[in-house]
């Protein structure tokens, strides 16, 4: 553990290094969270290890297209579909997986596209709103319809995690709906409108 | 005077936002979304540090890092920053990392000023004074002379301080723009903004060039709530960047800390009040000392006292200056905090007489106020629908277990009211396109969608029909949207002008139809001769041949007002355990006059009870005394409403033939002014002692029954 604990922490090459030498399995079971994690990131990668800096190319598979572009390690998931790929639905607000309007769908699963890195979604099919059905079986329709929103800019982020949860239960509850959408924030006070919008769709999606 | 269609077809509907799909499916282009070709992205540096002078600032090293195209600072060494957030200057770089990356490592030497960051410290003997003329600014004393000997003289006097803490308005598109420069003296600017014409103005006067040469867009924007109506210090900033850089655009927008504390607030209100009445519930007196602060350099005063009458007043206001950021009008400036801080002794008081309090304040509304009576209408209407007859019960008598229940409510009123030197200009096409075009904005409001509204009413068409520009400096002069100002100003040159389009539109295609002007109408997208459908709109206006029809128009008198009421009613329960309190039901019932979309204009009254439900139960700019920074400058720790914090809210329009007569009366401002008011005295009202602190969280309520406790022992 000496080697570790003289190395600063970021240091990631170093870590994998050390984890590579130190035998898996013994280390596990003195490891913190943090280092599990990275023995995780070192089993899947059996290459060499490779130290990102600076722009590097990257490609996304989004909404069914794969894109080419650049970013850094350390870039977001959310800057790189906004600033690089022009891909502006998500929106970016609190910046730290608080309000949820940066929710985009990444392997079925939605995340906070502002807290992860688009260099960790390479491979991963990512799904945003600009996909969506806008059709009147559609989640958009349904806020537009019952008027679910207002300024619109949390609108992409209650939509996605709408559809999301929609995909997961056919027939939710208000509580249910209420509790699904927790991971957002509107400042206009939509919530009403979004309510209504999320069980109508449930309703279309049920007779579609 | 001109009035509004007897019998419409569309106005007072439940019409869905036009530009609702386009935001809804996220395709819709907000400011901060604009990628103009080679945009470059701006950052923008603010000062860490609550209070201090700048020794030395340099900006060399970060001038060489790769990818930074311009820097651009506002403050020099020896000035002096006065809050935690204030902007010192901006980068502007191919990326946003990179951008960041040079902020970085902008050299800044401080010399550490002993601070002020809270109001106690400001008010304390011996505080350092960080204002010319001191921290503390007392304005003029309002004073009936009888006042003193008429509290004294009361049968029931209470004497209690409120008070309610500095909020942020947390616009979710933060403030910001991406600036263009065309050529030497033109530029192009997408804004987030309440004012398209504020912006183009602010950057035209920096930058010397005319007005009419800066062409600010706005098509959406993600929430201002009072405090987007210019382009700000950073916009400027962007201005010199992008100058610096060839002309490309720059892309400025603060970050979510920025937005907290340099992106505008609601000032705080403390009052100690002194009330007197009579034991049949008549107030007689009331005396209050007040303050607040609007940061390092701004106001913070409120109405008080608040839409009672109160026959002998006397009030004192002072402003109190603080190392924070400046406070910027919020929805309805002034409003809550004063409603808050007046509808919390009205309750203590009334629980001291031992009245009901909604009886209590019915006795002593105005006499001779017009919106008595309107209040009268909206209290029976609120009071049913909380089912207040049934279910209030006198403080103390709420339930014998650790949860329990109470009801309160609180009233407020607005002035709103419109301008008269609004245009709109409306355009017939040969094609049968209809377009209306204002350099107004819509907030979210749909202000959009009423103008599209009244044209489609005016030509027999459907709302869909009308393509509704706004948000553009360059269209007829619009009304900048504050104070809920935007709906009376617009809508009616909105309708004058479709008037006249429509005039001009059946005087020119009657010789077609071998008709004259005055037998032509238009119902259900047809053109009718003498009542009879003749031709479609469509086919119609093919008989313009080559030209449209062109109006631009301005107001008509008589078809909007000022001035409305309103009321609130809540329902929470309380856990006196744990001092949480959760919210069952809201009631607000509203007057405006005449409502265009009932669909957005009960979403904005909607909005606005959460809009007062955030200050009520979570929302506080929590200062630290020893660092002087904001401790909750996030989404994490600055707490709003979610979808689980959100209870049953009923919306109930006065909408009646008189208010519909008064003509359109805005709407944004008044929902959220009495909701803090009402869940405070709900929450009083379930654990039978009054909290005097917002917001209620279950420390203040925990303290307010501790210090209740103490009080008895």
């Amino acid at each position: 553990m000496l080697e570790t604990e003289q190395k600063p922490p970021n240091n990631r090459a170093s870590r994998r290094d050390f984890l590579r030498g130190s035998g898996l399995a013994a280390a596990t079971t003195v490891l913190t969270g943090r280092a599990t994690a990275a023995i995780e990131e070192a089993r899947a990668q059996d290459s060499e290890v490779q130290v990102l800096s600076g722009e590097i190319p990257l490609k996304l598979n989004v909404n069914g297209e794969e894109k080419a572009t650049v970013a850094e390690p350390r870039s977001t998931l959310l800057d790189t579909l906004r600033n690089r790929l022009d891909v502006t639905g998500p929106k970016r607000v609190c910046d730290r997986a608080s309000c949820g309007a940066c929710t985009v769908i990444v392997e079925g699963e939605t995340v906070y596209s502002c807290t992860t890195l688009a260099v960790s979604c390479q491979g991963k099919a990512i799904e945003t709103i600009e996909s969506f059905d806008t059709g009147p079986n559609g989640v958009p329709y349904a806020f537009h319809q019952n008027d679910g929103l207002m300024c619109g800019y949390c609108t992409p982020g209650f939509v996605t995690s709408c559809k999301a949860l929609l995909d997961q239960n056919k027939n939710p509850t208000l509580e249910e709906i209420q509790r699904g959408l927790d991971g957002n924030i509107c400042r206009c006070g939509t919530y009403g409108g979004v309510f209504k919008a999320a069980l109508a769709a449930a309703k279309t999606m049920k007779g579609a | 005077m001109a009035s509004w269609p007897q019998n419409p077809k569309l106005i007072g509907g439940r019409i869905p936002r036009l530009d609702g799909l386009g935001k809804a499916s996220g395709k819709t282009k907000y400011p901060s979304d604009v990628r103009p070709d080679g945009t470059l992205f701006g950052v923008l540096l603010t000062s860490p540090v609550p209070y201090a002078k700048i020794k030395s600032i340099d900006a060399s090293a970060a001038a060489k890092m790769p990818g930074v195209k311009a820097i651009h600072l506002v403050v020099e060494a020896g000035g002096t920053l006065h809050y935690q957030g204030e902007t010192i200057g901006g980068v502007a770089a191919e990326t946003e990392e990179k951008a960041r990356d040079a902020v970085r490592a902008i050299k800044v030497e401080y010399e550490i000023l002993p601070h002020v960051a809270t109001e106690e410290q400001a008010m304390a003997p011996g505080a350092p004074q960080i204002m010319n003329g001191g921290n503390v600014r007392k304005g003029r004393e309002v004073a009936n002379p009888k006042v003193d000997e008429a509290y004294r003289a009361a049968d029931f006097k209470l004497d209690s301080t409120y008070s309610i803490p500095v909020i942020t308005h947390v616009c979710l598109e933060s403030h910001g723009l991406t600036v263009r420069w065309d050529n030497d003296d033109h530029m192009t600017v997408w804004a987030s903004t309440q004012n398209v014409g504020g912006v183009s103005g602010e950057l035209a006067g920096a930058f010397q060039i005319p007005a009419t040469n800066v062409h600010t867009m706005t098509e959406v924007m993600g929430g201002g709530f009072g405090s987007k109506f210019g382009a700000d210090v950073w916009g400027v900033i962007a201005g010199h960047l992008s100058k610096k850089a060839g002309g490309k655009p720059v892309r400025m927008f603060l970050d979510r800390s920025q937005e907290h504390l340099t992106g505008g607030n609601r000032p705080s209100g403390t009052a100690h009040i002194q009330m007197g009445a009579t034991k049949d519930g008549m107030l007689t007196a009331m005396i209050a000392e007040t303050h607040g602060t609007g940061g390092s350099s701004r106001g913070a005063n409120f109405p008080l006292p608040y839409v009672y009458f109160v026959p002998n007043a006397k009030r004192s206001h002072s402003d109190v200056y603080v190392n924070g950021g400046d406070a910027r009008a919020m929805r309805a400036p002034g409003h809550p905090q004063g409603c808050a801080l007046m509808e919390a002794a009205m309750d203590d008081i009334a629980a001291m007489i031992g009245i009901d309090p909604l009886d209590f304040r019915i006795k002593n509304l105005p006499p001779k106020d017009f919106r008595t009576p309107i209040y009268l209408q909206e209290l029976e209407l609120g009071a049913k629908a909380i089912g207040w007859k049934e279910k209030w019960k006198p403080r103390g008598q709420n339930g014998s277990g650790t949860i329990k229940r109470g009801l309160g409510l609180g009233l407020h009123q607005w002035g709103g009211g419109g301008t008269t030197d609004k245009q709109v200009s409306c355009t017939i096409n040969p094609d049968g396109s209809v377009e209306v075009k204002s350099a107004t904005q819509d907030l979210g409001t749909g202000t959009r969608t009423i103008l599209a509204i009244i044209t489609a009413e005016v030509l027999g068409l459907k709302t869909t029909d009308i393509k509704s520009n706004i948000g553009d400096s360059l269209f007829p002069p619009g009304q900048p949207s504050g104070g809920s100002t935007t709906a009376p100003s617009m809508s009616p040159p909105a309708y004058n002008a479709a008037l006249q389009a429509r005039d001009a539109f059946l005087a020119k295609i009657a010789p077609a139809l071998a008709a004259e002007a005055q037998q032509l109408s238009l119902a259900d997208g047809q053109v009718l001769i003498d009542g009879q459908p003749k031709i479609s709109w469509k086919d119609a206006c093919r008989k313009l041949g080559m030209g449209s029809v062109s109006v631009t128009a301005g107001a008509l008198p008589g078809l909007s007002s000022n001035g409305v009421g309103g009321c609130q009613f809540a329902e929470a329960e309380v856990d006196v355990e744990t001092g949480v309190v959760k919210l069952k039901k809201i009631v607000a019932v509203q007057d405006s006059g005449l409502i265009i979309d009932m669909l957005t204009w009960e979403s904005q009254v909607y909005g606005g009870v959460i809009g007062g439900i955030n200050p009520a139960l979570f929302e506080e700019r929590v200062m630290d005394p020893g660092s002087g920074l904001m401790l909750n400058a996030d989404m994490e720790m600055y707490k709003l409403a979610g979808a689980s914090d959100i209870p049953e809210i009923v919306v109930i329009p006065l909408d009646t033939p008189e208010m519909r007569a008064r003509g359109v009366i805005g709407v944004g401002e008044p929902p959220t002014i009495s909701t803090a008011a009402a869940i405070r005295n709900a929450v009083s009202n379930a654990i039978g002692v009054p909290v005097n602190k917002w917001p209620m969280t279950p420390m203040n309520v925990l303290d307010a029954l501790a210090a209740a406790k103490q009080g008895k022992a």
